[in-house]
């Protein structure tokens, strides 16, 4: 029998708002993730902008109104696989990958400690390894270990099995598919980190200390590769003097054509992470135009005002390695008509946000932007996009719009109810 | 990074206000002469980082961008920057929004040669194509005037004694003539053109001797041309049409050297002079310029159709060309292959050989005539630039 409930695709921070806002008000919710953890891109962030608290609070409020509030049900490692369209009432079938660890986990570690097998560690964008039986984070929800099969072969899982004495590792698990009739969907598919490598002229994966402002938020959050410690990949070295390089790949024809909206506040955000680890550092932020929308405004005078920090008008466009894994950036300050070469530290490359649906595009009969963006104006009835599936925003405005979302979702729910019926 | 310039009260009187003098129908000229991309530009400044041909302080294109947008006409063409661009097309590879600066250089150059060529308006007509048939008719009827149309008989010859040169009545005042006007007019051209830059620019770099010396050194070296990434290829397609040039330029100073010095046909004979050449000397004379005119054709003809299909390849990113850029090029094109063509036939003994050398000299005269005023001129104007650049000390 099919699950009925709203879909929301996709457990970040605006499917999970979506849900948890239609669940209260009393409708069933189903929400497919993808990754072995809810959270999305929110989890992997030190902190928000501008009032520089930890993600990880609100998160934690989610997840405990998740566990309250039997309404919402939801499904990691899994992904929508196809769509019947019946308008307000859509068949959907969902794929669900083995994690080989089933409830029974009690996070002891034992499995991951026995395990032979190592993975990137994709949660801290490929800065350091886990071993292919792990928990994404300290913090992941649910609070459950996961086993990477690719990794993990020949024997390999057996090992983990036989150190678990909770009987939680299943090594035949097998590939779910789940039915849910759903009376509404919320596309809540998030976004990736624009692949920055392919602007050849920026550095990225070529030059040893440049990096991308998500992998700053690792370096700089406690729960990262270096416990929050802000340390240049290459030899551990704390950096005292760092460039950021803003529109990386955003409002360029050849990579992003649109503004990222995020990057700028991103990069002041992480300005002021450096100041306070190494008070005597430097920052400097070579931009296009500064774009801080709204009240975000005074959130850059109060950076541009802290001692140390320049803004500088001008593109960085050539990025090489220099003595001593120093990072060599070219620009033309513009306001001055001089190109100059400067070495920093460490560089930090605002890489722009890319619509997920753009790698993996849902077939709900919509339609896409060039870059992969969902068209809103091409959603059929019962379908809502949110967040940054349909353009960059930032988690304020994703969270307001998913609000809203779940209302909608919530008046195309009632549709299917005969007149006055409640749920 | 950049500091403010803080002007204090009392030594205003002595800040010189510049004024800009927009001028809008030149922005209009350059949108239309290949830069349509101009105002796309929103000076992010990656152009000025990636290329490599421009110098550190006050680097080029992304200023010329802007000074372009805001029709500041004389700010560009009294600089040798727009000349230094040897359009690697670099910035318009990279360039973000799609602004093609390397073609928008482009259109600037070729409107900064029609300001400074002399007369203007042949400049102007050049540069347009419904002038072309006009311009064309001019070396059609000048020939067919001479007698062109008619066909000898007999074996085919062009130069030799009573070859088919020799039964065009004008020719040679006719082409002596447009050379001679075609120099005054450049030379002219190019004298504005310093005098504009030395008004704007302080000389304090190398002597002119030193600055020209080293400028041919740069030149026959392609030094610059080899910095070039997007389209490196060209470079060596630009060499082969360069040398080809020289090589052709040779050939035909030792030709008309041999029709001067020729005993009893040539020039000097016909006025009274009694030269005494050896037959053997002027035999050498004739195999050596036979031997570098074919080896510079065949340089000329694999050069030019290099550049052309470098140009198609290159198309998406450093855009196609405009006009000016394929009237030159096809000139040259038209020019080695017709050139090779007639020689061919006149040694198969075709009659076809006359028609195929008449249309190769209306090749000749049209990329000659109108060099002044064509793409031809980039090389003087561009040697030019590189001259002062060194005088000036920008470099």
């Amino acid at each position: 029998m099919a699950e009925q409930c709203i879909l929301v695709i996709g457990g970040g921070i605006s499917g999970l708002t979506a849900a948890i806002e239609a669940a209260e008000a009393g409708y069933d919710v189903c929400i497919v993730e993808k990754n072995p953890y809810l959270g999305g891109r929110v989890s992997q962030l030190n902190k928000y902008f501008p009032k520089l608290c930890p993600p990880v609070c609100g998160l934690e409020i989610n997840y405990r109104r998740i566990k309250e509030n039997a309404r919402v049900k939801f499904y990691t490692m899994a992904q929508v696989e196809s769509v019947t369209a019946k308008e307000g009432s859509y068949d959907v079938t969902v794929k669900v990958a083995p994690r080989y660890i089933n409830d029974r986990c009690v996070s002891c570690d034992a499995c991951a400690q026995a395990c032979p097998a190592e993975r990137q560690d994709d949660f801290n964008l490929g800065m350091g390894r886990t071993k292919a039986a792990y928990l994404p984070f300290d913090q992941a929800y649910p609070m459950r270990y996961v086993i990477d099969a690719a990794s993990c072969k020949d024997g390999c899982m057996q090992k983990c099995k036989d150190a678990c004495k909770y009987g939680a590792v299943e090594l035949d698990m097998k590939p779910e598919t789940v039915k849910i009739n759903a009376s509404a969907i919320v596309v809540a598919t998030g976004w990736n980190p624009y692949d920055i490598s392919k602007a050849d002229n920026l550095g990225m994966g070529k030059v040893k200390n440049v990096i991308t402002n998500m992998m700053m938020e690792r370096l700089a959050a406690p729960n990262g590769p270096t416990a929050g410690k802000i340390l240049r990949p290459s030899d551990g070295k704390e950096p005292k003097k760092v460039a950021f390089v803003q529109c990386a790949g955003s409002r360029d024809e050849n990579h992003l054509p649109y503004c990222s909206y995020i990057c700028c506040m991103a990069s002041l955000k992480q300005t002021t992470y450096l100041k306070e680890q190494y008070p005597d550092a430097t920052a400097d932020i070579f931009y296009i135009d500064i774009r801080t929308p709204g009240r975000y405004e005074k959130f850059y005078w109060k950076v541009r005002d802290m001692e140390g920090v320049s803004f500088t008008k001008g593109k960085v466009a050539k990025v090489e390695n220099t003595e001593g894994d120093d990072v060599l950036v070219t620009l033309e300050d513009t306001l001055s008509g001089k190109k100059v070469r400067l070495a920093f530290d460490m560089v930090v490359l605002a890489a722009g946000m890319e619509s997920a649906t753009r790698q993996n595009p849902i077939q709900l009969g919509i339609n896409y932007t060039a870059e992969g963006m969902i068209v809103p104006g091409s959603l059929k009835p019962g379908i809502y996009a949110v967040g940054s599936s349909k353009s960059p925003v930032d988690v304020a405005k994703s969270v307001q719009d998913a609000t809203g979302a779940a209302l909608k979702a919530i008046q195309s729910a009632i549709k299917l109810l005969p007149a006055g019926g409640v749920r | 990074m950049s500091e403010g310039v803080e002007v204090k009260v009392e030594d205003k009187d002595k800040v010189k206000v510049k004024e800009l003098n927009p001028d809008l129908g030149f922005v209009k000229e350059v949108i239309k002469s290949g830069g349509e991309s101009l105002k796309k530009c929103y000076q992010c400044a990656t152009c000025s980082v990636v290329c490599n041909v421009t110098p550190d302080d006050n680097p080029f294109p992304r200023k010329e961008m802007i000074q372009a947008q805001w029709g500041l006409k004389d700010e560009l063409f009294r600089n040798p920057d727009i000349w230094l661009c040897h359009q690697c097309s670099d910035c318009t590879a990279y360039c973000p929004r799609g602004a093609k600066p390397g073609e928008v250089l482009n259109a600037i150059r070729k409107i900064s040669i029609q300001e400074f060529s002399v007369p203007g308006f042949l400049a102007r007509m050049v540069n347009q194509p419904m002038f072309l048939l006009l311009l064309l008719a001019v070396p059609v009827i000048a020939l067919l005037a001479s007698g062109a149309g008619h066909i000898p008989a007999g074996p085919v010859e062009f130069g030799k004694p009573g070859g088919f040169l020799f039964s065009l009545k004008y020719i040679d005042p006719l082409f002596t003539t447009i050379a001679v006007l075609a120099l005054l007019s450049l030379f002219m051209g190019i004298r504005k053109y310093w005098s504009a830059m030395s008004e704007a620019h302080p000389a304090t770099g190398m002597p002119l001797g030193t600055a020209i010396k080293e400028t041919v050194k740069d030149i026959l070296a392609h030094k610059r041309f080899d910095k070039c990434e997007t389209t490196k290829a060209r470079s060596t397609a630009h060499k082969l049409v360069f040398y080809s040039f020289i090589g052709l330029f040779i050939t035909t100073v030792l030709a008309f050297g041999k029709i001067i010095l020729a005993p009893r046909t040539g020039y000097l004979a016909y006025f009274g002079y009694n030269v005494n050449v050896s037959a053997s000397l002027l035999t050498g004379l004739v195999v050596v310029y036979k031997i570098i005119g074919n080896v510079s054709a065949a340089a000329l003809i694999t050069g030019i159709l290099l550049i052309m299909s470098n140009r198609m390849k290159n198309a998406k990113k450093a855009g196609l060309g405009s006009y000016y850029d394929w009237l030159f090029i096809t000139l040259v094109a038209g020019l080695g292959i017709t050139g090779l063509l007639a020689e061919l036939l006149r040694v198969g003994n075709v009659q076809a050989a006359y028609p195929v050398y008449v249309i190769h000299l209306c090749f000749v005269f049209f990329l000659f005539a109108y060099a002044p005023f064509s793409k031809m001129a980039h090389m003087f104007y561009r040697a030019t630039a590189m001259v002062f650049e060194k005088k000036s000390g920008k470099a």
